[in-house]
């Protein structure tokens, strides 16, 4: 849709918020990062020194940095992967529900709305050695349960929060795709002689799959960048560096090591990261997922 | 033997609401049976009861002999043809027909076979590697049946699937659909609220009102002696006339100044009824009825006359008269009617049904 203006003036002004909003917020800290990541600044920001692909260089050669690669793939994919999952499963089963169907929906809704960091302390506690209740259970089956010494412990409890609150999200997604499909397919589905499974994976998940992959990049885009509250308000990136997350590496090198340079060249690489994703992300919307 | 027998069907859902008390019916081998009515008489509920897809809530119904009540859809080896199509939009036109195939797990090349066979037939050879958006509406119709045919299903199950299509092609997919069963000669149960479909496909019709069947019968026996009022109405287009009368001594009461020799009736006060297409125009003086005219409508072939007949000082009937043949009758003014007492149809003003001359 086009719309003129007759003065030159007017579109320019109504632009203004929007503009001004994304230049001082995020073009002029994104110029500040990439300058950075140039330069070794002193632990007191007093001076620095132009290094030119320095900082670069040896993050590419540091083996932590894939360390935290290989936490973030890891860590990401199995977000994307549980949120999903949960979620299609929750709502294939309240889209089958007649009676009280709004409340189901309602409660799962709930999770979505609690912040990051409060989600974050809640699992913590819940999953806390000596006192949570799930450690508790967990103690009780036979499983020792401690998620500050054992770092494959520290990846289920970030993963458990992180997900949680993404699954009140795809599974809104998920029931309005399963809603928009039309009973009759599944009717004609059934009169063909498909069973109930055959009938999901056959007629439904195909059907679902626009939703699916806009979904899943939705998820990996917030695995990848938006959590640093929860891995923080629940292992602060520990044990040892297991579930340091590049995000978290990012804000952990710069804020608490105080190495500016070699923060902002990771934040670089982060950037190029999300425009790759980005342009996957929308050649593939174009291309592969229609019917 | 019967091919579909319905017997004492009912359907009462959970909340209390009784969308079917009960249906008798029975289907012989390769009848085309047509279900109509107005919407929310229950033809589709009914439809889907025997597919399947709704439960049974009372009675018995048997496919070729077998009680079917607690089978799943596709055990009961029935094909549907649904309003909207249901082609699996993901699907080309081939799998789409090969889907019922496939999940019976008959051999790839048996399946080949009969897919080419049914496209062939339905001229579809060339579209079988598209996917439904690719299809125009009758194409999707075509598809549809195809899919319903190449499992050759002891019965075919239509629910209103012309209804999506522009007059034209429906007529023509009419005429398609009505060829292809005699060909196939398998039973068919066909839901419609059109009542020229009905009329065109049926070997027989089931009028449906409220969930009870009205009447059933061949189109030109329910034409010809319609049960009820309502089944009067729904056959028939533009529908019978009826006009509420009293019969005293031999003599019907038709408007306030209308009176007929009339045959002796169980109850004097009726509903008067008779088709449009039965009137005739005579000239004032020799009439056995006057037509305010009100307005005309003029369609070539013949000419619809609307106009209204007097019942009493301040109520007037609607009454219309079709004629063949161009009339241009002036509007506002009364003109002449005959009505012939052997295309009459009387029905008890209480009840409703049609009662026959004592």
């Amino acid at each position: 849709m086009s719309v003129y203006f007759p003065q030159k003036l007017l579109p320019y002004l109504l632009l203004m918020p929007q503009l001004v909003v994304t230049a001082i917020f995020f073009l002029w800290p994104a110029g500040q990062a990439v300058e950075q990541a140039f330069y070794q600044e002193d632990a007191f920001g007093l001076s620095r020194d132009f290094v030119g692909l320095d900082n670069f260089t040896e993050l590419l050669t540091s083996s932590e940095y894939f360390a935290s690669l290989k936490t973030t793939m890891v860590f990401s994919f199995s977000v994307a992967f549980l949120g999903l999952a949960v979620a299609l499963w929750l709502a294939v089963m309240a889209d089958r529900v007649i009676r009280g169907a709004m409340v189901y929906q309602t409660l799962l809704i709930w999770p979505y709305a609690v912040a990051p960091a409060l989600a974050g302390v809640l699992w913590w506690i819940l999953f806390d050695p000596s006192m949570g209740p799930m450690a508790l259970l967990l103690e009780s089956i036979g499983i020792d349960w401690n998620h500050f010494v054992n770092g494959d412990q520290a990846m289920i409890l970030v993963v458990i929060s992180a997900t949680w609150k993404q699954i009140s999200y795809n599974f809104l997604f998920f029931l309005a795709g399963l809603q928009a499909i039309p009973r009759s397919l599944i009717e004609a589905a059934a009169i063909d002689g498909a069973g109930p499974s055959k009938r999901f994976w056959d007629i439904v998940f195909p059907l679902l799959s626009p939703t699916t992959f806009f979904l899943l990049v939705v998820n990996l885009v917030y695995a990848f960048f938006e959590t640093f509250g929860v891995i923080d308000a629940t292992t602060q990136g520990g044990p040892g560096q297991s579930t340091t997350t590049m995000v978290y590496k990012v804000f952990n090198d710069g804020f608490v090591g105080l190495d500016l340079g070699s923060s902002a060249a990771q934040s670089v690489v982060l950037m190029v990261i999300v425009g790759l994703m980005t342009v996957v992300q929308f050649r593939y919307i174009e291309r592969k997922v229609q019917y | 033997m019967s091919d579909l027998v319905l017997r004492n069907i009912g359907k009462t859902y959970a909340n209390g609401y009784q969308a079917i008390p009960s249906i008798d019916l029975t289907i012989e081998e390769g009848e085309f049976i047509v279900l109509v009515g107005p919407s929310g008489c229950g033809k589709s509920t009914l439809l889907r009861m025997v597919a399947g897809l709704e439960s049974i809530s009372q009675g018995d119904l048997l496919i070729k002999g077998d009680q079917v009540n607690h089978k799943e859809p596709a055990e009961r080896d029935i094909a549907m043809v649904f309003q909207n199509y249901a082609l699996y939009p993901h699907m080309s036109v081939y799998d789409n027909m090969a889907y019922g195939l496939k999940n019976r797990g008959e051999p790839k090349s048996e399946i080949e076979t009969k897919v080419n066979a049914v496209a062939q037939m339905l001229g579809l050879e060339e579209l079988l590697t598209r996917k439904p958006r690719q299809l125009s509406g009758g194409q999707h119709q075509r598809v549809a049946m195809g899919r319903a045919m190449v499992r050759d299903p002891k019965v075919f199950l239509f629910d209103e699937p012309l209804s999506n299509l522009d007059a034209k092609l429906r007529v023509q997919m009419r005429v398609e659909i009505r060829e292809l069963q005699r060909k196939l000669g398998t039973t068919t149960l066909y839901v419609t609220h059109d009542q020229v479909e009905a009329m065109t496909l049926a070997d027989r019709l089931v009028v449906l009102n409220k969930g009870h069947a009205e009447q059933v019968g061949t189109p030109m026996a329910l034409y010809e002696r319609p049960a009820s009022t309502f089944v009067a109405q729904f056959i028939g287009s533009p529908s019978m006339n009826l006009i509420p009368s009293s019969i005293e001594n031999g003599v019907l009461q038709l408007g306030v100044d209308s009176q007929l020799a009339c045959p002796q009736f169980s109850t004097d006060k009726v509903m008067w009824g008779i088709r449009p297409e039965h009137v005739d125009i005579v000239p004032l003086q020799d009439a056995d009825l006057s037509l305010q005219v009100k307005a005309v409508e003029a369609l070539g072939a013949e000419t619809l006359i609307h106009g209204s007949v007097k019942i009493s000082e301040d109520k007037q009937y609607p009454f219309v008269v079709r004629l063949s043949g161009n009339h241009a009758p002036d509007i506002g003014q009364p003109i002449g009617l005959r009505v012939p007492q052997q295309a009459w149809h009387v029905f008890d003003a209480e009840t409703t049904k049609r009662i026959e001359p004592l």
